[in-house]
């Protein structure tokens, strides 16, 4: 078969529903409410949805990393970086050149995803349990640098937050295209899949890893510059609110718990899944505590679904 | 020092170091703060240490059996707050703990069958069910719970009770029979044997005539009955339902049972230790606000001092070594 | 006395459209299978524990014309079938677990006392097997992995013989253990058959088939290619079989 086009029904298969799920509630958004969605309209959604796509896309690189690789403090990452940016750096320091900023927030992602990476793969600490320090590390210092929301964003980086949240998220797909093209793709699914095969074939897991949980730091100062963008302010409490719905969006799209399945852009159409069940649930002026439930059910329905055709697909290449 | 090392590695051998970085937090506590030690301030402890202990209860035997459950705030809140509107709406509340217990055990049965029969990470199920348990509480409450909670079992959790001569409310000795019959189940029951194989392989399981849906099964709905327990016993510490009570726990009972020495990748860990962790996680809140920490700061300092420990004593195997 | 119960292959196709094996393994005796990797007699041999379901036909445990049909592994076990699998560390030993534990798994509702497990009654029955296979071990509370891989093996031997089974399914038994302790565990194999067990033993190593087995069912692409038995048994023969070359 053509590689392309196998690639693409790995692709399909893996992501599958969410890919469906992403298309239904396209659909009956635009049938719903056709103002919200028209495309004169996109770009705004585009920038209410990045900060989500970004955490969801940033969690990635250390799940498929494998062996309970895990990041759960992407949503504080992003919320420190948003609390830098406005109140330190631009605040206080009076600094609002991107040549600065983005220098910046990228500097504190790698740093911060360098040191989960160290405490997860070298002291080998447990990644759930080294990354929840992490987590309440950066939301403590958080509320404690920033204990109330101000504002404002500096002006481009407010102006990023329509249309031109394009840019960071293509930034973001063109460096993974990029990664995919790199034998440290192939090396990150192989000890993602089976660890220590790759290390019995010479793979330096403990690189490879590291190298996975600082993709992910970088990735996560990259969102926390779009989530900056959307509330043009910073606030101590949005971020830590993105972990575990990043974590579900991943899940959703298809990128496998246990490591070495899926990809970056399988966790951004399920990011996408969720954030147009969001814009749905909205329309209807349903409560958040709809929202809540349909959330939970969504997500378990998805991942069941899941299972189950894995089940069958598995049955099908035994017999 | 090397000695210490190869101690620090059997399973006791943190239990004992843990509950020795405990009596050093409250001995540092004492040096530094007056009053640390008064009676009133130990009660306090031990009653928040006990509430924790029960919320951890279900987190110690999912990572056993090599699970995890993010489910147990969701539960504590739903138990919380069913528990008051009921009874404010007259219900006898025995009645009422019957039932919330019940839907407990319904909850984690399903957390565990889906986890296990599927073959889905436990993590996003707890966390799929957790979120639709929590939204339809919310539904029902339409955002504003109401009741309270029957005088019994705000007394039988008041810092301020006692237990015939002792100082303590009743929830302190319940919790110490609690945790003697948890460590009996673990260590002498056909139950807690098969818990630690499962944890251990799941792979020979199966053929050690273990059935591992059964396990997982019993196991989470165990873990939901005691976040309901300990959601019925924080309303009766609050005084009123809040469904967001459970929300620090998410954290805690994960800290406090890897502090007390269990590996997330199952088949080790005890009930004894997560009541070190427990502790430890106590004294540390305790010593940080009574230093005149900001919340914000002591959840940092939380934060560094859980990475410090474990990796004392909490690290996992070289890849290589697991050829 | 009524006539001793048999594990009985009746009409047992393992992949559709391949020969049907009948066989009646009986109680005393010790039969091998043996064949290239991959050509049938493990499957065999896990459907004789209930763990596969053969493509057709079924696997019944009882006096011949009259038997319980073994679907699973539970219901093997309670009718007296112990198996003992082929890879050790993935599907044998708990690593985190100790040498009792590891032992006792299987059976451990039979401690029980006054609702609790008896330590001295578990200890009891651990010795008694410690010494029957020479279990070269320390305190019985070390961890299995502080062992050597051929007194792992001989502790799941034990796990699998503490159920008290009238017929043994082992898989590959010897596979990666010393060979002292190979002529061990043959010992135990030959007095447990002398006992009226019945053994079954899948084997990558002909001589030990040669060596142990009353006779030898030779699997060659999920069919029984061969059986020998008695002076017919060599390496050539078996050999033959397995290659699918008339001997």
């Amino acid at each position: 078969m053509n590689p392309v086009i196998r690639s693409l029904g790995e692709f399909v298969r893996g992501a599958g529903f969410a890919l469906v799920l992403l298309v239904v509630l396209l659909a009956v958004n635009l049938m719903l409410n056709p103002a919200r969605f028209h495309p004169a309209a996109w770009g705004t959604l585009i920038g209410l949805a990045a900060p989500l796509i970004g955490a969801a896309v940033a969690s990635a690189p250390v799940i498929l990393a494998g062996r309970g690789g895990i990041d759960i403090s992407v949503g504080p990452l992003m919320g420190f970086v948003n609390a830098i940016v406005i109140q330190a750096l631009f605040l206080q320091a009076g600094i609002s050149s991107p040549l600065v900023l983005v220098p910046a927030a990228l500097l504190i992602g790698a740093v911060v995803g360098a040191a989960n990476g160290f405490m997860a793969t070298v002291l080998r600490i447990q990644p759930i349990v080294a990354t929840l320090g992490t987590y309440l590390i950066l939301a403590g210092v958080t509320l404690t640098i920033l204990p109330a929301p101000v504002g404002p964003a500096p002006a481009w980086l407010k102006a990023m937050a329509g249309p031109y949240s394009i840019l960071p998220l293509g930034a973001i797909f063109l460096l993974w295209w990029l990664v995919r093209r790199t034998p440290y793709y192939d090396q990150l699914m192989a000890v993602g899949s089976d660890d220590r095969a790759a290390y019995t074939a010479g793979v330096p897991v403990t690189k490879v890893r590291f190298i996975a949980y600082v993709m992910t730091g970088v990735l996560a100062g990259i969102a926390g510059l779009m989530l900056t963008a959307l509330i043009g302010s910073a606030d101590p409490n949005i971020g830590p609110t993105y972990t575990l719905i990043a974590i579900a969006a991943v899940s959703l799209g298809g990128v496998s718990l246990a490591g070495g399945k899926g990809g970056l852009v399988g966790a951004a159409i399920g990011a996408i899944a969720i954030f147009l069940l969001q814009s749905l649930l909205t329309a209807f002026n349903v409560s958040t505590y709809v929202l809540q439930v349909a959330y939970g059910a969504i997500l378990v329905a998805a991942v069941v679904l899941t299972a189950l055709q894995d089940r069958h697909a598995l049955r099908g290449v035994s017999r | 020092m090397n000695a210490l090392r190869s101690w620090l590695a059997t399973t006791n051998g943190r239990i004992a170091a843990a509950f020795l970085v405990a009596l050093l937090l409250h001995l540092i506590g004492t040096t530094l703060i007056p009053g640390y030690s008064s009676p009133f301030a130990i009660r306090a402890i031990l009653v928040l240490a006990a509430l924790l202990a029960v919320a951890s209860v279900g987190q110690t035997l999912t990572v056993i059996i090599g699970g995890i459950d993010l489910s147990i705030p969701f539960v504590i809140g739903f138990a919380n707050v069913v528990a008051a509107q009921l009874y404010g709406q007259g219900w006898n509340f025995v009645l009422v703990c019957t039932l919330v217990g019940l839907l407990a055990i319904v909850i984690g049965g399903l957390n565990g069958l889906i986890s296990r029969g599927l073959n889905i990470h436990p993590l996003i199920v707890t966390l799929g069910v957790g979120m639709i348990v929590q939204g339809l509480v919310l539904l029902w409450t339409k955002g504003f719970p109401s009741g309270s909670a029957p005088p019994a079992v705000s007394a039988f959790v008041s810092i301020g009770g006692s237990v015939g001569p002792l100082p303590v409310p009743w929830l302190v000795p319940s919790v110490a029979v609690m945790t003697a019959l948890i460590v009996l189940v673990l260590a002498r029951t056909p139950y807690g044997r098969r818990l630690y194989a499962l944890g251990s392989n799941p792979g020979a399981a199966p053929l050690a005539l273990i059935d591992p849906l059964k396990m997982w099964v019993v196991t989470y709905a165990a873990s939901a009955f005691f976040a309901a327990v300990a959601g019925v016993l924080l309303l009766g510490f609050t005084g009123s339902a809040y469904g967001d009570v459970g929300q620090p726990y998410l954290f805690q009972t994960i800290a406090a049972v890897v502090v007390g020495g269990a590996a997330l990748v199952g088949g080790r860990g005890s009930y004894l230790g997560t009541i070190a962790g427990v502790l430890v996680l106590t004294e540390i809140n305790t010593l940080l606000i009574g230093l005149g920490f900001k919340p914000a700061a002591v959840q940092a300092a939380l934060g560094l001092i859980i990475v410090v420990l474990v990796s004392l004593y909490g690290r996992e195997r070289h890849v290589s070594q697991t050829i | 006395m009524a006539e001793a119960a048999s594990l009985q292959a009746r009409d047992v196709s393992l992949k559709p459209g391949r020969a049907a094996i009948a066989e009646t393994i009986r109680a005393g005796e010790i039969v091998g299978l043996a064949g290239l990797d991959g050509h049938g007699q493990e499957t065999f041999l896990k459907a004789m524990a209930g763990l596969e379901t053969p493509a057709s036909g079924k696997i019944m445990l009882g006096v011949e014309g009259n038997g319980r049909p073994i679907t699973s592994l539970a219901k093997a076990a309670s009718t007296g079938i112990a198996y003992l699998p082929r890879d050790r560390r993935s599907t044998g030993i708990f690593p985190t677990q100790s040498i009792l534990d590891n032992f006792a798994i299987s059976t451990v509702g039979r401690d029980m006392r006054f609702g609790l497990i008896s330590k001295a009654e578990r200890r009891k029955r651990y010795e008694t097997y410690r010494e029957k296979l020479s279990i070269v071990a320390p305190h019985p509370n070390a961890p299995i992995t502080a062992l050597s891989g051929g007194n792992q093996q001989k502790v799941l031997l034990a796990r699998a013989l503490a159920l008290e089974p009238k017929f043994l399914l082992l898989n590959d038994p010897t596979r990666g253990v010393d060979v002292a302790t190979r002529h061990v565990l043959y010992d135990v194999f030959r007095g447990l058959a002398a006992d009226g067990m019945a053994l079954v033993i899948l084997s990558s190593e002909i001589e030990e088939i040669l060596v142990l087995c009353h006779r030898v069912l030779v699997f060659r692409e999920h069919e029984v290619a061969a059986r020998f038995s008695g002076e017919g048994m060599t390496t050539d023969a078996v050999i033959a079989g397995m290659f699918g070359r008339a001997a």
